[in-house]
């Protein structure tokens, strides 16, 4: 494994992309502190200022310095993104390797399971949840974490399948390993990289998708700033700066991009294929057909719809 | 009867789904030549919750439905009732039995006449029928007697009630005809049948509404319009193009972008409304359980500096539920709750919060401007203010129906009659009351109006008086009155200056 992930590191397209997430772990961490200003401090005689000395990229409706605000949210919004992410990983990666290895019944159990999240529309859903749970940041991250874990099953179990007739699980089986030694052993190591490029993905999605929920005026808390929250309030304030969702939506761009560009990096060099990431995803799902168990794992993927975030937005 | 929300939200919240309009509009650019009669406006506003006044949800639905009904009587620009489908009414001495006279000679758009029988039945159906939202208005209406040779339909109340013309002048006036509601009561929700300035021709929910002329409405000398339109709003963002690319004539459009469109080339009307932007304050819930904490809470805001931000200066600091212009308008509340943090504080320490407060607010919809700018003001007086945002799908459900929460930022659409107006903000059942508690005095004072005949010289004094108590003793927190907006392309002739319902008589298109 090591081997590959340096084979992957060494590609120039992984070097930028890690500097970009470098940067945005740097502003994750230290955002606020850098920030020239209070990002939370308004000023309303000078609302939706233009680029300046003492504003670099303005102010927003309320006067607040933009780039105080865009710093302050990094964090925010790479720790939300991050807890959908962790939730999906948690829910989906151990029951995709369960169905596997534990039997008929828990095979059936969670599939159906699954199958019943995947229907459900997941705005309505995200809706819902924050109705219960009441609405944040961290709820609506539950939300789509939840929403988004029959994917990592099945991307998990598709790959893991494959692995069942593998000869040297058989001969670790004959010899008496215990399913947990030969998960451990012989099959996590070759669902890493599947999962990996999965996880990348599904990070550079939910960043989006999270914004696309501000719309809804699902997980905002104001005036805390996060990315979406920050794109979907300046459009509406075109007329006065037609540029200022791009800067928002800048951040979002590139530290997704970056999350695509190591997953890809990953795919390439470790011969996992995946479909890419941004088709098709919330919406119109294709038929999902577990595969059979003896294609080989390159295929073991090609069921697995990554959630799109295009087309998202209107539906706000 | 979700009123007043719904367009308030609507420049935020609703207005995604305009963007799955393509263009619809055409036509209106090939007849243009002389100007005089004819054309066809587009009408960026709002599509309804139902054609049907009866079971009509929202509030906003009153300009829309005022295309394909008439009403027995209608609000003019300042907002008092006028001959409508009635050309003159009456009450008795004692002021418990009012009777319209129609005009003679009028049909539905299904054909049938507009007969004193008709509109008796139409209106025993919004008392009456299950499913209707207008009950609650009508319940003091005891009997209807129609006499057709006459032409005169004949209220009984159980009260002294002289609101009467200005309550039928909205969605509970509004006269269906009954042979369509006899023979197809649901249907009337996407077809309606009235005897308005237009005819339904074609609707698509949430996408348009087609209407013609129709020839046999009352005042038709002055509906120059062949044609009449209507879609969902614009977006902020897209409002002033949908105009310049000529897919809308007019529309309402936010204080944002009313320079956009002044340069764009569009003419631009402010018109005074009765909307206003309120805090909906619920007295049982702390800590507004203590009356010092509302009055602090009144004292806090500078309401000047949130018009200023909100809608770009447009509109007018307010504390009363009506607008400057309005009968109900009373000038001695003018300043009275002017920006006075020293006051507030003080008062909140009286109330025992020296210390500090937290409150919850709560907004609906993404739009969260005003939610934070309250919260840097509070913020001074050492209220801190958390903003608990609950998705627009909820809001209905969470602050009319449960009234679970303390304080909301809500929107207030005015009423047709001023009575209405003061049950839905302060009555016992009032929507914006969640509380659900009226002083006395405040409702010996509506009494008191309800007595008064609205051309009794003394009817502004005696409804005034009854703003003054409301605003002092009710926790709702006035804010800003919020004009109609309204962008048009220049080949629309000018709009009317209507208070309550925006009204198209006289407007042309060239």
């Amino acid at each position: 494994m090591s081997g590959t992930m340096r084979r992957a590191v060494r590609l120039r397209s992984t070097k930028i992309a890690l500097l970009a997430l470098g940067l945005v772990a740097v502003f994750a961490v230290a955002g606020g502190a850098l920030a020239p200003h209070d990002p939370l401090a308004q000023d309303t005689a000078h609302v939706l200022a233009g680029p300046s000395g003492a504003h670099w990229l303005g102010t927003d409706y309320l006067g607040r310095d933009v780039l105080s605000r865009l710093l302050d949210a990094t964090g925010r919004s790479v720790v939300g993104a991050a807890e959908a992410v962790a939730i999906a990983f948690l829910l989906g990666v151990p029951a995709g390797l369960g169905s596997v290895f534990f039997g008929r019944f828990f095979d059936w159990a969670v599939q159906r399971v699954g199958d019943a999240v995947m229907t459900l529309p997941y705005l309505v859903f995200a809706v819902s949840v924050t109705g219960v749970l009441g609405n944040g940041l961290p709820q609506a991250m539950l939300a789509i974490g939840v929403f988004l874990a029959p994917l990592f099953l099945r991307v998990t179990r598709a790959a893991a399948l494959s692995l069942t007739r593998a000869q040297y699980v058989e001969v670790a089986e004959l010899l008496g390993a215990s399913r947990w030694w030969i998960i451990r052993n012989h099959v996590w190591s070759k669902v890493l990289p599947t999962v990996a490029v999965t996880t990348a993905q599904l990070a550079s999605a939910v960043l989006l998708v999270a914004s696309s929920l501000t719309f809804l005026g699902i997980g905002v808390k104001p005036p805390a700033p996060t990315w979406g929250g920050m794109l979907s309030s300046d459009l509406g304030f075109l007329a006065q700066q037609p540029w200022a969702p791009a800067i928002p939506a800048l951040a979002i761009a590139v530290t997704a991009g970056a999350l695509n560009a190591i997953a890809d990096a990953i795919r390439d060099t470790t011969g996992v294929t995946a479909t890419p990431a941004g088709r098709g995803l919330f919406g119109r799902r294709p038929p999902t057909e577990a595969p059979s168990t003896n294609t080989g794992a390159a295929a073991t993927t090609a069921d697995v719809v990554i959630p799109a975030q295009e087309g998202r937005l209107s539906d706000a | 009867m979700a009123l007043g929300r719904r367009g308030f939200l609507g420049l935020g919240v609703l207005a995604g789904s305009s963007v799955l309009l393509a263009a619809c509009g055409s036509g209106s650019d090939a007849d243009s030549a002389t100007g005089r009669e004819g054309g066809t406006l587009r009408w960026g506003w709002s599509t309804v919750t139902s054609w049907d006044p009866v079971t009509s949800s929202a509030g906003w639905d009153v300009h829309a439905l005022s295309l394909a009904y008439s009403a027995l009587t209608k609000l003019d620009e300042k907002g008092n009732p006028v001959p409508a489908l009635a050309e003159s009414w009456k009450y008795n001495d004692k002021g418990d039995q009012i009777t319209f006279v129609l005009r003679s000679g009028l049909t539905f758009s299904d054909g049938t006449p507009v007969t004193a029988t008709a509109v008796r039945k139409s209106l025993e159906r919004g008392r009456d029928f299950a499913g209707s939202l207008v009950k609650a208005q009508l319940v003091s209406v005891q009997t209807v007697t129609a006499n057709d040779s006459a032409r005169t339909v004949t209220l009984g109340l159980s009260t002294v009630d002289y609101q009467i013309p200005s309550l039928l002048a909205g969605k509970t006036g509004m006269i269906v005809s009954p042979a369509a509601f006899e023979k197809d009561a649901k249907g009337l929700a996407t077809k309606p049948v009235g005897a308005g300035p237009f005819r339904l021709t074609e609707y698509v929910p949430n996408q348009l509404a087609k209407l013609v002329r129709f020839p046999g409405y009352w005042d038709k000398a002055n509906i120059h319009l062949d044609a009449f339109e209507l879609y969902p709003l614009p977006e902020a963002a897209t409002a002033v193009a949908a105009l310049q690319s000529g897919r809308l004539d007019v529309a309402q459009i936010p204080g944002s972008q009313v320079s956009a469109a002044r340069s764009a080339g569009l003419e631009v009307q402010i018109i005074p409304s009765l909307v206003t932007t309120v805090l909906d304050v619920n007295v049982t819930k702390a800590p507004f359980d203590n009356p010092k904490v509302v009055e602090a809470f009144k004292y806090a805001i500078d309401r000047k500096a949130l018009l200023d931000t909100v809608s770009f200066g447009i509109g007018a600091v307010n504390y009363q539920p009506f607008p400057p212009g309005y009968v109900g308008h009373n000038a001695s509340l003018d300043n009275a709750f002017a920006f006075n943090p020293e006051k507030a504080k003080k008062l909140l320490a009286e109330a025992g919060h020296a210390t500090g407060l937290e409150v919850p607010l709560t907004i609906t919809g993404a739009s969260t401007a005003l939610a934070e700018q309250l919260q840097a003001q509070f913020a001074k007086v050492g209220v801190k203010l958390t903003i608990d945002t609950i998705p627009a799908t909820q809001a209905t459900q969470v602050m009319y129906i449960q009234h679970s929460k303390a304080l909301a930022v809500d929107g207030f659409a005015g009423r047709d009659s001023a009575v209405q107006a003061f049950q839905v903000l302060f009555g016992e059942q009032g929507l914006m009351n969640p509380g659900r508690r009226t002083p006395p005095e405040l409702n010996a004072a509506l009494q008191k109006v309800r007595r008064t005949p609205l051309d009794d010289p003394s009817y502004p004094t005696v409804l005034q008086a009854a703003t003054k108590i409301a605003v002092e003793q009710m926790p709702n927190i006035f804010l800003f009155t919020t004009p109609r907006v309204l962008a048009r392309k220049k080949s629309v002739s000018p709009l009317g200056s209507y208070l309550a319902v925006q009204r198209f008589e006289g407007v042309r298109v060239s």
